[in-house]
């Protein structure tokens, strides 16, 4: 198996290849049967490894211990490319967390691929946008497999050239266009920290090695990390992981070994502890996770990318891609847990993140914006797990919601096909009875994403919520208590939104300003993913029910599958004694006040959207309603803000340096004033040489007058 | 040796100029013969060019290829050529861009044609001779002799204000040329005794290893030095100064900041042709020289100008982007963006880190690929429409969706994108100044390239292609032609491939990279390395027939280690896998503390 985890990259990569360059020769129903058959393909390997992961015999030899892992496996590629003492290697490795993954990516995918065929049954594009939506799969599962950080940075920045591409799918737009850019810069931004912090883990690494190096006891120990360093580079995750677990702790008194709080001795980190250091990188990697999974404070480009396809909003804007800081989270939680101002900061951005997204989301009229601010606060919640050393919660509240947002936004796109593109929810109303299998789906979805028992939403929110509240950060004991409480605001305001959108979409009346009269249900090659959707969204609560008894304590499926990749993390943390995460403590009280908290939204909902405004329909809105209103509606101006205080400047510092320093400074007073200079210096020495032989002769005359009466001096004195 | 190994490089560096004396003797009217000519001739160039590239070893000897003839011995000038890893890539590169440029200027060259083509083959010869040569005279000849077709093709060919960009062009880089030229005259004189003098490049630099050495040492100790050998004593008096002369002239060609104001007026007004062989290949001669004659034949120099020269190329790399976001014309923009990315060249090279400096060697392959195909798509749409006002289109990827797919590939591999090659050159750049000793802000303003790269490209790209066909005249621009997909696609087939593969391209310049390194080092405080492995090994000459002018054997003075080049046996046996891995161990960040 593990010689063939290329070809779940490859099939997509083709595939993509493909449609792209022949697409537009072989004809549509090529074109779809080519890209769904390659996903399809690629979701049948990904069962298989899958398979092969959950078996005991499975082991990875790892070249950085003398261990053997169990539950993975994984193949070296060869060199991409190396210099120096770095290097990057082709490596893909599957374990639990990525098995899950890869799942979810050729999963939802496929079924987003078979929407699609019908979706863009019409758009002449067909062909391009089946190369995109391949090569995003592609790109993605690149993300997942890959064992080093570099080579998933291929498929970080990967993933963001094709919500590039997708995003300006309709580039006649220019508007949309605009909105594709603005995501790459912003991602781009995102890159910036990630890179840099590459940068410096690399430099970590080589200082850590340096300073083991002399050390008695631990250079010993780690000479095959040595040579598996040399072998697989600096930056793979088996030898981070296998350099972390190295690392005793900081109050441990062990003679000459590298702890913590040994200060860096040479090179250009020197000066600083190793624990300070990693910690700066963990706050870069956060800002690339920022910029990618649209957390505080670079979250402005995923609302207005939603001028892609909805299929696309659904697989890349919701589903996958936004996920990608999770994941990386999940996969360096080894690292993540050494530092508790990192995890504070990474807790902390979630649930602002969370909370403010989804007050934005009140008041928005487009479906699918509202939808927007709803994935960007529940990839808060995801980052409220991770920060607090929950993986498993993040984990499965990433697939949950993969099935329950992609269901949403497919019903958005269903909704939109039925009623020739309409967006705004104040124009469209009662499509219950028209779109019955639309509406059934996207109500299952709602019940869910709003955490009602016993949807998979539920589970998955409660997981984190309870797991928020129980964790503890050494050193910022404050920030749990304040991120759960900041997660049980965020929880009603779900309910409150998400509800607020159904009831205006399909109960009611149908608005006077809709553009059709009746809307008509979409076909089955739409209907059929919805209907697998909803359906995982209910399944998928077998994940998040706490089942299994274990050593320790009882655990959830998830929590109990992703115990091998996650358990490093938590005997780290429990060495350092970073973070404490309690397996125990009342779980029905916990899932009462979910419970309550989400009827209580959801009630909120009814009770305005059925009752309240429907009765005041002629009563004026008082002013300051209406401000508040209005400044919701404006996500809160940050993006004016941004565009005042960064993106003009900018262009103002750039013109004006070109007038000024280039042009003028530069241009016009160095290199033309020399030219100047030089031709003036001629023109006035030009009067020396006039050619006049009288002048020559008395300018001759007075020298040898002057050369006579000094030789004169000169004698008589 | 049959005559084709042994004169291989010479045949690279003078077909074109045997294909330019055929264009010349071709009749003034005969376009599509003449055109003929050029382009089987830039071809052949090529494959031979191929050959040497595929036929050098990166782990055998460090010049490979060689080939020296007496040219003036009286002075110590002889004709000797050979390549390392870095010129024989450089050199494919030019080989490669040489047919691409005929193809592009197939139709738009419609005057004078027959000049035009022999201008182009001169210039062939010059800049392959350039990279190729080791004799400072040599170069000097072929660096000199590059400018006069450009000078022409600017002039003659180019748009509106071709003479006034023309002009500019030739005083910029020709004032630096003297400089140098002064500088090489000096280094002739302080180098060596009397009686011996060379201007081979190997011999000056061997001649000035020990001294090197003495001052790099005695430069750490303080500011005054004494206690010098003549020679130290001289190079540390006049090194700066010859530094100075040598980076100016080669701060010019790449260009750096403040002195590339003549850049953009050059390239928006040389026509397609002359855009592409400026930014493809004689931007890297000015990073070429640096890595070549510059830094290794002055370390210690490079070292005191080092936080200058990489603070230039910074503001270099920040500066140019700033300057790309103000711009209004493609061509100026597509100009101005070289500045930012040969800055990414110049800081990986003065960080003197072996990732550095891959980067650095990777990044002006790089840079020659993609700027030069975007001024060639560029070149493509100006002959349809004749405005490089970015204004004046919009909308284009309706009715041109290959041209934009070439473009949109090759302006993701302009902004590094992962899987491009410009990710793996600007990878291995950052990476290396950050390992180096430069302060780590250095770095981190660097980075800001990777921002302000997809702000200006995506900009234009977004004016260009999307939106609505607002102008009529857009509505009616074709597709490109058969040729035009032939002459754009090795470019972008490039681009993609040194991004998933770049390995190789790395291996053959690994060694070269090394002894860089190594070399650049040994101006650095505290450089524990081993001079013999930083002499250069070349050919001797052989000797003369009649033993009358035999050239006397100089005396051992101030060089004890010259003695090694002169045993023959010594460049046979000298296994290179033990030199790579002595020297593999000096690495800048090591060496200052």
């Amino acid at each position: 198996m593990a010689q063939m985890l290329w070809l779940i990259i490859a099939l997509p990569l083709g595939g993509a290849f493909i449609c792209g360059i022949f697409g537009r020769a072989l004809g549509r129903a090529n074109t779809n049967l080519i890209a769904c058959a390659a996903v399809a393909g690629s979701f049948a390997l990904s069962l298989l490894a899958f398979w092969a992961v959950n078996d005991p015999q499975t082991v990875l030899v790892s070249p950085f211990a003398r261990e053997r892992l169990h539950y993975a496996l994984g193949q070296d590629f060869g060199t991409w490319f190396a210099a120096g003492t770095f290097r990057v290697n082709f490596g893909l490795t599957v374990d639990h967390l990525a098995g899950v993954m890869i799942l979810v990516v050729t999963g939802v995918g496929f079924l987003i691929h078979v929407y699609s065929t019908s979706y863009m049954g019409s758009d002449e594009g067909y062909w391009r946008f089946f190369a995109y939506l391949n090569l995003f799969i592609a790109m993605m599962l690149t993300l997942v497999l890959a064992d080093s950080l570099p080579l998933l940075f291929i498929g970080w920045e990967g993933v963001g050239l094709c919500s590039y591409l997708l995003i300006g799918f309709w580039y006649e737009d220019a508007a949309k266009a605009w909105a594709g850019r603005k995501a790459f810069i912003v991602n781009r931004i995102g890159d910036f920290g990630f890179l840099i912090g590459m940068f410096l883990l690399t430099l970590w690494v080589s200082a850590f090695q340096a300073q083991t190096d002399n050390a008695s006891g631990q250079g010993r120990a780690l000479v095959q990390w040595r040579a598996g360093i040399s072998e697989q580079g600096p930056l793979s995750f088996g030898g981070l992981e296998e350099a972390v677990r190295r690392i005793p702790p900081a109050a441990a008194h062990m003679a000459d070994a590298v702890s913590l709080a040994t200060p860096i001795a040479s090179g250009p980190l020197s000066g600083v502890t190793f624990g300070q250091a990693l910690t700066v990188v963990l706050l870069l990697f956060m800002v690339g996770a920022a910029g990618k999974s649209a957390q505080l404070p670079l979250y402005v480009w995923l609302p207005d990318a939603m001028a892609g396809p909805t299929p696309v909003s659904a697989l890349i804007h919701a589903a996958t891609m936004v996920t990608a800081g999770v994941y990386l989270f999940s996969r360096i939680g080894f690292l993540l847990v050494l530092s508790p101002l990192a995890m504070a900061v990474v807790a902390l951005v979630g649930a602002a993140t969370a909370l403010f997204s989804a007050v934005i989301a009140f008041a928005q009229d487009d479906m699918k914006k509202v939808l927007a601010y709803s994935t960007i606060s529940q990839l808060g919640y995801m980052f409220m797990a991770a920060g607090l050393g929950i993986f498993w919660a993040a984990i499965l509240h990433l697939v949950t919601h993969a099935f329950f947002k992609a269901c949403l936004f497919l019903g958005a796109g269903s909704v939109m096909h039925g009623n020739a593109g309409e967006t705004d929810i104040k124009r469209l109303g009662g499509l219950r009875k028209e779109m019955p299998w639309t509406w059934a789906t996207f109500f299952i979805a709602s019940v869910a994403i709003t955490g009602v028992f016993p949807l998979s939403g539920f589970f998955s929110k409660d997981a984190i919520l309870h797991g928020v509240h129980e964790a503890r950060v050494a050193g910022y004991e404050w920030v749990s208590p304040t991120v759960w409480i900041i997660g049980l605001c965020a929880a009603f305001c779900t309910a409150f939104y998400i509800w607020r959108l159904y009831l205006l979409v399909f109960e009611g009346k149908r608005s006077p300003d809709s553009p059709v009269k009746h809307a008509h249900e979409s076909e089955w090659p739409m209907t059929v993913p919805l209907v697998v959707l909803a359906a995982l969204s209910i399944i998928g609560a077998v994940y998040g029910i706490p089942i299994i008894s274990s050593s320790a304590g009882t655990q959830t499926l998830m929590e109990n599958y992703l115990w091998p990749v996650f358990i490093v993390a938590e005997q780290i943390a429990r060495i350092q004694r970073t973070i404490s995460v309690e397996h125990e403590g009342s779980l029905w009280a916990a899932w009462a006040e979910a419970w309550a908290i989400a009827v209580a939204g959801t009630a909120l909902a009814v009770f305005l959207y059925r009752r309240y405004f429907p009765s005041k329909v002629r009563i004026p809105v008082p002013e300051l309603a209406r401000a508040i209103v209005r400044w919701d509606r404006n996500a809160f101006y940050v993006d004016q803000i941004y565009d005042a205080l960064i993106v003009r400047p900018t262009k103002f510092i750039s013109f004006v340096l070109y007038k000024l320093v280039d042009s003028l400074l530069i241009d016009t007073i160095f290199v033309r004033g020399t030219a100047w200079v030089t031709a003036r210096t001629g023109a006035a020495l030009r009067y020396l040489q006039t050619g006049d032989a009288q002048s020559y002769a008395a300018v001759m005359a007075l020298a040898v007058l002057g050369a006579a009466a000094y030789a004169i001096i000169q004698v008589l004195r | 040796m049959s005559f084709l190994q042994l004169h291989l490089l010479n045949v690279v560096i003078f077909a074109p100029l045997l294909f330019a004396s055929i264009v010349a003797v071709l009749p003034q009217a005969e376009h599509g013969q003449i055109r003929v000519a050029t382009l089987i001739g830039m071809i052949l160039t090529f494959l031979l060019a191929l050959w040497i590239y595929l036929g050098f070893d990166p782990s055998g000897p460090e010049f490979q290829f060689e080939y020296r003839a007496r040219w003036i011995p009286s002075l110590g000038i002889s004709l000797h050529t050979g390549v390392d890893g870095l010129a024989v890539s450089l050199v494919l590169l030019t080989a490669l861009l040489g047919p691409l440029v005929v193809l592009a200027s197939w139709s738009f060259i419609g005057e004078r044609v027959k000049e035009f083509h022999f201008g182009l083959l001169v210039l062939q010869t010059a800049m392959l001779g350039a990279f190729a040569s080791l004799d400072l005279i040599l170069f000097y000849v072929f660096w000199e002799a590059m400018l006069v077709p450009m000078y022409f093709i600017i002039g003659v060919w180019g748009s509106e204000e071709r003479v006034m960009a023309a002009v500019k062009f030739f005083l910029f880089t020709f004032i630096g040329s003297l400089l140098m030229l002064v500088a090489i005259l000096a280094l002739y004189f302080i180098s060596q005794p009397p009686g011996a003098r060379s201007f081979d490049y190997a011999q000056l630099y061997n001649s000035l290893l020990a001294a090197t050495r003495e001052v790099s040492a005695c430069a750490r100790t303080g500011p005054i030095c004494s206690n010098l050998s003549p020679l130290a004593q001289n190079l540390w008096t006049y090194g700066p100064w010859m530094f100075l002369a040598f980076a100016v002239a080669f701060a010019v060609k790449v260009p750096m900041f403040p002195v590339h104001t003549w850049l953009p007026d050059a390239h928006v007004q040389a026509p397609s042709a002359g855009s592409i062989i400026l930014a493809g290949v004689m931007l890297k001669m000015g990073t070429f020289g640096f890595w070549r004659y510059a830094i290794p034949l002055f370390p210690v120099a490079a070292r005191d100008l080092r936080p200058l020269l990489a603070a230039l190329s910074v503001v270099g790399i920040v500066y140019g982007a700033l300057m790309c976001l103000a711009q209004r014309d493609a061509k100026r923009l597509i100009a101005y963006s070289s500045v930012s990315h040969l800055g990414f060249c110049m800081l990986g090279m003065l960080a003197i880190t072996q990732e550095g400096a891959a980067g650095s060697a990777y990044q002006m392959l790089n840079h020659g690929i993609s700027t030069g195909a975007l001024f060639l798509l560029f070149g493509m749409l100006y002959e349809r429409r004749h405005v490089r006002l970015i204004a004046e289109y919009g909308g284009l990827a309706k009715v041109m969706p290959i041209y934009a797919a070439f473009f949109l590939i090759i302006t993701f591999s302009s902004i590094a994108v992962p899987g491009t090659n410009g990710f793996v050159g600007e990878f291995l750049v950052l990476l290396g100044t950050f390992k180096s000793a430069l302060p780590l802000f250095f770095g981190v303003l660097a980075a800001l390239g990777v921002i302000l790269g997809p702000a200006y490209m995506l900009w234009m790209v977004q004016r260009l292609f999307f939106g609505p066909l607002t102008q009529p005249e857009n509505q009616r621009v074709r597709d490109l032609s058969l040729r035009e997909i032939a002459t754009a696609l090795p470019l972008v087939v490039l681009a993609l491939v040194m991004g998933v593969l770049p390995q190789p391209f790395l291996n053959q310049m690994a060694a070269s990279t090394r002894l860089f390194v190594a070399r650049a080092s040994l101006g650095m405080a505290g450089a524990r390395v081993d001079l013999r492995d930083l002499e250069i090994k070349v050919q001797e000459l052989r000797p003369e027939p009649s033993l009358s002018s035999r050239p006397r054997q100089p005396p051992d003075v101030s060089v004890p280690l010259s003695r090694l080049d002169r045993n023959p046996l010594q460049i046979a046996t000298a296994s290179p896998d033990s030199q790579a891995s002595r020297t593999l161990a000096v690495d800048a960040s090591e060496l200052e503390p």
